[in-house]
C-alpha cells in the first residue's frame, strides 16, 4: 500500500466526521442546530430536521443526504486496502463518480419538480453512492506504485 | 546538481507556494457563496411563509455546498497551471484544505461586513422569515418549537464560533475535491524500470 500515512490520517478525519454527523443527540443534547456539532456542519448542510435522521431523539447534525455521502466516503475509504490486496484495477472511477454527482442532482431537482417524492432512506443510499464512489476514485492512489 | 534533480523530481512546496492558488481560488468562491446566500436569503425574506421545505434559505444551501465543494479541485488546477504541475497527493491534501479555510473564513467575513454597511436587520428578517415558514410546517407543535429555539439561538451565535467551527469540514470536503483534483490534473510521475 502507498501513501500509507496520508491514508491513516484522513481515516481518522473520515471517522471523526461521520461520528460527529450523529449530532447532539450523542451528546445528550435534544436538538442539533445549534448544538456544537450542528455548527461544525452549519455550512455545508441545511440541517432540515425533517429531512434528517434522528438519534437519541435529536436530529443528526446533517441532513440524511449529506449523512450518506459522510457514511459513504468512510466506507469507500475502509475498503481500500482490500481493493489493494486484490490488486482490483479501477479505471471507472472517475466515471463512476460523475455517475453519482448527477444521480443526486437528478434526485433533487426531480424531487423539486415534484416529479417524485424522495426519503431519508433514498437520500442515504444515493448519498452513501456517492460518498462510496469518491473514495474508490481515489483508491489507485493508495496501491498503484507508479503513485507516490 | 543532484540536489536540483531531487527537487525536479520530488518537489516539496511550502504554504507560500499554495496560497495563491488557495487565495485565489478561495476569495473567487466565497464571493461566489456570498452572492449566492444573499440573493437566497432576500428571496427567502421576500417570500410567502408556505411551510414547504423547499425555502429559497434552504435551496441556497445545497446550492453554496454543491458550489465551494468544488473549490480544492479548482485550486488543484490553478496550482497546476501556475505553480508547477507536479502535486503529489499530500501536497494537493494540504492544497485543498487551504483553500476550504479561506473559504470558511471569507465568507463570514462578507456576511459580517454585508450587516455591519448595508443591511443591519438582515439576520432578523432571514430568521423572522425562517420562522414563519417553520409555523406553516405540518410538524408537532413542540417540534416546531424546538426548531424555532434552535434557529433563534443558531442566529445569535458570535461570527468568531461560526468562523472556526465552519473551517475543518469545509475544509476536509475541499481537501477531498483537491484530491480529486490530483487525480485528474496533476502530472503523473514517470514509470522507471
Amino acid at each position: 500500500m502507498t501513501n500509507r500515512k496520508l491514508y491513516f490520517i484522513l481515516l481518522v478525519a473520515f471517522s471523526g466526521m461521520v461520528f460527529l454527523s450523529l449530532g447532539g443527540g450523542v451528546w445528550g443534547a435534544g436538538q442539533s442546530i445549534n448544538h456544537w456539532t450542528g455548527v461544525l456542519f452549519q455550512s455545508v448542510c441545511h440541517q432540515d430536521p425533517t429531512r434528517s435522521l434522528y438519534l437519541y431523539g435529536a436530529p443528526m447534525a446533517v441532513n440524511s443526504r449529506c449523512f450518506g455521502i459522510f457514511a459513504g466516503i468512510l466506507i469507500g475509504w475502509l475498503i481500500i486496502p482490500l481493493l489493494s490486496a486484490i490488486n482490483f484495477k479501477n479505471k471507472l472511477g472517475l466515471v463512476v463518480l460523475l455517475f453519482a454527482v448527477m444521480l443526486q442532482i437528478l434526485d433533487y431537482s426531480g424531487n423539486l419538480m415534484g416529479y417524485w417524492e424522495n426519503t431519508n432512506l433514498s437520500r442515504v443510499l444515493l448519498g452513501g453512492f456517492l460518498g462510496v464512489a469518491v473514495s474508490l476514485s481515489l483508491s489507485d492512489f493508495f496501491y498503484n506504485h507508479n503513485q507516490t | 546538481m543532484e540536489e536540483e534533480i531531487q527537487t525536479q523530481e520530488d518537489p516539496k512546496y511550502g504554504i507560500g507556494d499554495y496560497m495563491p492558488s488557495a487565495a485565489i481560488v478561495g476569495v473567487i468562491f466565497s464571493l461566489i457563496s456570498f452572492a449566492t446566500g444573499l440573493f437566497f436569503g432576500y428571496q427567502q425574506i421576500n417570500s410567502e411563509p408556505t411551510g414547504s421545505f423547499f425555502s429559497p434559505f434552504m435551496i441556497s444551501s445545497g446550492v453554496i455546498c454543491l458550489v465551494s465543494a468544488l473549490a480544492g479541485l479548482l485550486a488543484v488546477w490553478h496550482f497546476t497551471k501556475e505553480v508547477s504541475p507536479k502535486l503529489k497527493l499530500g501536497q494537493g491534501a494540504v492544497l485543498g484544505f487551504l483553500t476550504g479555510a479561506i473559504i470558511a473564513i471569507l465568507s463570514v467575513a462578507f456576511s459580517e461586513l454585508w450587516i455591519l454597511l448595508f443591511d443591519p436587520e438582515y439576520t432578523e428578517k432571514i430568521l423572522s422569515s425562517l420562522i414563519a415558514n417553520i409555523e406553516e410546517m405540518e410538524l408537532p407543535s413542540a417540534q416546531k418549537d424546538d426548531m424555532i429555539d434552535a434557529y433563534a439561538e443558531g442566529f445569535q451565535q458570535s461570527s468568531l464560533r461560526q468562523l472556526f467551527m465552519g473551517i475543518p469540514i469545509t475544509g476536509l470536503i475541499n481537501l477531498i475535491t483537491a484530491l480529486i483534483g490530483v487525480k485528474i490534473f496533476a502530472e503523473k510521475p514517470e514509470e522507471k524500470f
